[in-house]
């Protein structure tokens, strides 16, 4: 019963609002008029009489507005007023409106990209069965440089440790080409023993994986898909187990198809596994330090436990293998492990971001508050005609949800936008850039802080407000008063936000200085005209082939022969993009032998001899290697760089005549009796690394390396080109001389040397790029903040500028005033942002280095900058106030 | 204090109102004399509580109104008691002597 008349009640008040209006209007008069009635049979005067019946009623409006409130629909009425009265407000001030918006939206897309790229790194678990059991083994040299495994030490370690359900070897980073009917296709090649994916616990989609002893030879030609192979290269089919795939040029049975989203390494996206294929160095040599490990911990076993155990089986192994004494393992649960290197980088990033995410809110909360400010008079007119603190406060809230609605709005975009604008970037850069996505618990949290903020924000003033008695609110000049706290409060909004930029600024400042030093590190040759591309000989056409004469040799010439271009050759692995493959037992030969010879690498590469007019590299003593006259049959002849003779020959001596021993890479020597190398040449130093002094290096002929080893040493190798054109423009005719030359080999696209670089700064580029834009974002932001503080000061104290004006004081003096408020402030904010700097020291160290020393004179200048800013965006209003005329000013209310 | 007050007054006032439409329909002021005359001067409901208690107990379907003439005929809106209020009426009064009971027999207790 009760609810069927609520019903009939709600339709009628929301539908025949005008009936109930005027018959509540003609209710409540009819009341006055009984009342009035009473008290002059009561004894007063009728004026009296009505006056008191007035007063008893005490305003009608009110009277009216809680029955209004107390009826059935009331609420969701009130709620589209708001919202209707809501937009009204925003559309009326379209600045305002806008740059709470815009900051809202910023703020909140910024943070959700940068949570999301967070969250794929660091949160989000690896696609496998119980992943903290799995870890990687970091090993290393005796002079602690980080150095893999070699196929027997693997062996002793997985037989002489008791903490593994499954310790497996890897090697990724190759590639190999499918065959199929329609062409040849480059795929990620992962070979691993037979345990492989018994580390990760994963079950394979369709068929099986490896069988124990299925890393054998004779049993080894079998595949296993990933996902995106199979889908890509095999049509998805069901039925493709048991198929044959001619993997570089060698028949596989495919055996299984993972499932998707498994990967390995987590940045393989187009995979096969195969097990391992060894060649005989591979297998029999304790030196060849090229495979890496995993393993997964058996049940129960703690973290320390199995550190312990392989710590003890590296010493045991120690004593028996002089070769490897003195190696060192540490235990890396995988996730890290993966993060590797940039953790450092993202825990910075989150910072940042925070700040960010900090400044953006404090912005929006202050221009909320000076807008609750100058409404005041607006709430004043609103109480006394009749609504209530609730319903006033109910108002607010509503304005304040369509700001975080549409900021909302506008940062999902915007965050969406952004993450797809970097997606190339970020996988380039980090090894979980693919499983970057814009999640809901990523943006769930960032909407609902700004939202709070925004809502907070414009609730304070509000709720002070609506308790005000509407008469003093209403008296002209405003309450200075009460504005005074909330000047105080917005001044410390101003200095925080000053802070925080500045410490965004002197991050982004100190990037952009880095990343500047790294493009300009002399390189010690000229990246300029050099077109690179990569070549992988399959193993299954070139096996037992002569690789100079059936490939590099007919390639180099026709290459040659095209114009435009000036010198041609091919090296193992190009200077900037990698190094690593070097050798440790260095020793010359009449020289006092080294403390500790394993201590100090040189870099090895495989050249033709016009590798050098490639890049140009000048020779200091002795001859360039030479094709002519060294020779297959005879002695190994090595041109070794500066930073080599620095390091190994003795002052005074000629390394030229010189003789190496290289116990090491004796099997790779072509005369196996007299393993000895001799220096022919001296060379300028180039750069194998951009963020290392050049290091020594030894280089040594194609011509020269034996059979059995050249398709470990230049089955992979680098073709350099000089051009005397643009390089990209001779892209076209090299693919063509490849065609020529071998048709079924895959063509990679070649790169400039610049563009080589360039990908090596991939991770400096990304952070430049988000500190640069968090920095630039910040110091707007406080701009912004700052001006609107002082407009408003400035608005609010026109009157007294008036009366100081009028008696006496100059504009010079209102000039001066003024600044000296904002450069006080902009100096508290620039000094706790040096300190928030200071504080931070160790974290910004991870992505570039902090030398108080060095780099003080950048600092100080940007804290400068950050100053003379801050002041720039105080002038407009500075001077608004300065040019107030004293009359008007008097009058104004 | 004020909020307090009223909340608890709530209850209240809506007993009061329906006890004081029993004998018949009254209109705004004539309830609001009524209940001054029967608590003996205790409650005075001004204006302010009075209106949307009438109207939110209207919608509730416990009263009904109409226009109608007061005695110095002037037009005025008459409230009068639905079956639904008479029955509302009662069933509050049982709960209100209930809880009379018991405050009483609490607060005697020593």
């Amino acid at each position: 019963m009760a609810i069927q008349s609520r019903i009939q009640s709600l339709l009628r008040n929301l539908f025949s609002k005008r009936a109930v209006e005027r018959d509540l209007e003609d209710e409540v008069r009819a009341y006055v008029e009984l009342t009035t009635d009473e008290k002059i049979a009561a004894g007063y005067s009728p004026a009296d009489a009505r006056r008191r019946a007035l007063a008893e009623v005490g305003g009608s409006e009110r009277l009216k507005g809680t029955v209004r409130e107390s009826r059935a629909g009331s609420g969701l009425e009130s709620l589209l007023q708001d919202l209707r009265f809501g937009v009204r407000q925003m559309v009326k001030s379209p600045g305002f409106c806008t740059t709470v918006i815009v900051t809202l939206s910023l703020s909140i897309g910024i943070t959700a990209a940068v949570f999301s790229v967070l969250y794929a790194m660091l949160v989000r678990p690896l696609p496998y069965q119980d992943p903290e059991r799995i870890v990687a083994l970091d090993t290393r040299s005796a002079s602690g440089g980080s150095q893999q495994a070699s196929y027997p030490e693997y062996v002793d370690w997985r037989q002489m440790s008791h903490s593994f359900s499954a310790l497996a070897g890897y090697d990724a980073g190759g590639s190999v080409t499918l065959e199929s009917g329609t062409g040849a296709v480059s795929l990620d090649a992962v070979q691993g023993t037979d345990n492989l994916f018994d580390v990760f616990g994963v079950q394979p989609m369709l068929g099986r994986t490896f069988l124990p002893g299925e890393d054998q030879p004779g049993k080894n030609d079998v595949v296993v898909l990933g996902y995106g192979v199979w889908m890509h290269q095999f049509g998805s089919s069901a039925a493709v187990v048991g198929q044959t795939a001619k993997l570089d040029g060698r028949t596989y049975t495919v055996i299984g198809v993972m499932p998707e989203g498994f990967r390995f390494p987590i940045n393989q996206l187009n995979a096969v596994y195969v097990p391992m294929h060894l060649t005989s160095n591979q297998k029999d040599n304790r030196g060849n330090h090229w495979m890496r490990t995993v393993g997964r911990l058996k049940p129960g076993v703690a973290y320390r436990e199995a550190q312990a155990d392989l710590a003890a089986v590296f010493v045991n192994l120690g004593r028996t293998d002089a070769f490897n004494a003195g190696r060192t393992i540490e235990i890396v649960d995988l996730t890290t492990y993966v993060v590797g290197s940039t953790s450092g980088a993202l825990r910075l990033l989150l910072y940042a971001v925070l700040a960010l995410l900090a400044i953006g809110c404090v912005n929006v909360a202050g221009l909320m508050l000076a807008r609750g400010v100058k409404r005041e008079r607006e709430m004043a007119l609103r109480s006394a005609v009749g609504a209530s603190r609730g319903r006033i406060l109910r108002q607010i809230l509503t304005e304040a949800l369509l700001f975080a609605v549409f900021g909302a709005l506008g940062g999902v975009s915007l965050g969406y936008g952004l993450l797809k604008a970097m997606r190339m970037l970020l996988i380039l850069s980090l090894s979980r850039g693919s499983e970057v996505s814009l999640n809901l618990p990523v943006l769930f949290t960032a909407l609902l802080v700004s939202t709070l903020v925004t809502l907070v924000a414009a609730l304070i003033p509000a709720m002070r407000l609506s308790g005000t008695a509407p008469t003093l609110a209403l008296k002209s000049g405003g309450s200075a008063g009460t504005t005074r706290g909330q000047h105080r409060l917005r001044t410390g909004f101003v200095v925080t936000q000053v802070a925080l930029a500045l410490a965004l600024v002197v991050v982004s400042g100190l990037l952009m200085q880095l990343l500047g030093s790294l493009r300009s590190t002399d390189l010690g040759f000229s990246a300029d005209n050099i077109l690179t591309t990569e070549i992988s000989l399959p193993h299954g056409r070139y096996e037992g082939h002569d690789l100079l004469t059936s490939f590099y040799d007919p390639l180099m010439e026709k290459i040659g022969a095209l114009p435009g271009v000036k010198a041609v050759g091919i090296i193992q692995m190009l200077p900037i993009q990698d190094w690593g493959w070097n050798s440790e037992h260095i020793h010359i030969v009449g020289t006092p032998p080294l403390r500790n010879p394993r201590t100090v690498a040189a870099e090895t590469r495989f050249v033709s001899p016009g590798y050098y007019k490639v890049f140009q590299d000048g020779l200091v003593s002795g001859r360039y290697l030479d094709p002519g006259l060294d020779k297959s049959t005879t002695r190994m002849a090595a041109v070794v760089n500066e930073a080599f003779v620095k390091q190994f020959i003795p002052a005074g001596h000629d390394a030229v005549g010189m003789e190496i021993g290289d116990d090491a890479n004796k099997d790779t020597m072509p005369d196996t009796d007299n393993p000895r190398i001799l220096i022919v040449g001296v060379v300028k130093n180039m750069r194998q690394s951009l963020y290392r002094a050049p290091m020594p290096e030894m280089d040594f002929l194609v011509t020269q390396i034996p059979k059995q080893a050249s398709m470990m040493a230049i089955g992979r190798m680098h073709l350099i080109v000089r051009t005397s054109v643009e390089p990209e423009s001779l892209i076209g005719n090299v693919q063509r001389v490849f065609r020529e030359v071998d048709p079924m080999l895959p063509f990679e696209a070649p790169q400039t040397m610049q563009a080589v670089i360039a990908d090596v700064l991939t991770l400096e580029r990304l952070e430049n790029w988000l500190f640069g834009t968090f920095a630039a974002m910040a110091v707007l932001l406080a701009v912004v903040g700052l001006y609107g503080l002082i407009s408003h000061e400035v608005e609010l104290s026109t009157r007294d500028i008036g009366v100081r004006l009028a008696l006496g004081a100059t504009r010079g003096i209102i000039l001066r005033g003024i600044y000296r408020r904002v450069g006080w402030m902009l100096v508290g904010g620039v000094f706790i942002g040096l300190l928030v700097t200071a504080g931070a020291q160790r974290y910004i160290n991870s992505v570039v280095a902090v030398h108080v020393g060095k780099d003080g004179g950048l600092i100080i200048a940007l804290a400068v900058g950050m100053i003379l800013v801050g002041l720039l965006a105080a002038a407009l209003p500075a001077r608004r106030a300065s040019s107030v005329q004293p009359m008007v000013a008097l009058r104004e209310e | 204090m004020a909020a307090k007050q009223t909340n608890l007054l709530q209850g209240t006032l809506d007993l009061l109102i329906l006890r004081s439409l029993l004998p018949g329909e009254l209109h705004g002021l004539g309830v609001s004399r009524r209940v001054e005359q029967i608590t003996k001067g205790t409650f005075q409901v001004k204006p302010g509580s009075l209106f949307p208690a009438l109207h939110r107990m209207e919608e509730a379907g416990w009263l009904t109104s109409f226009w109608g003439e007061s005695e110095n005929n002037r037009k005025a809106k008459y409230y009068r008691l639905t079956k639904a209020g008479q029955k509302r009426l009662g069933t509050e009064t049982e709960e209100w002597q209930k809880i009379a009971m018991a405050m009483t027999n609490a607060l005697e207790a020593s």
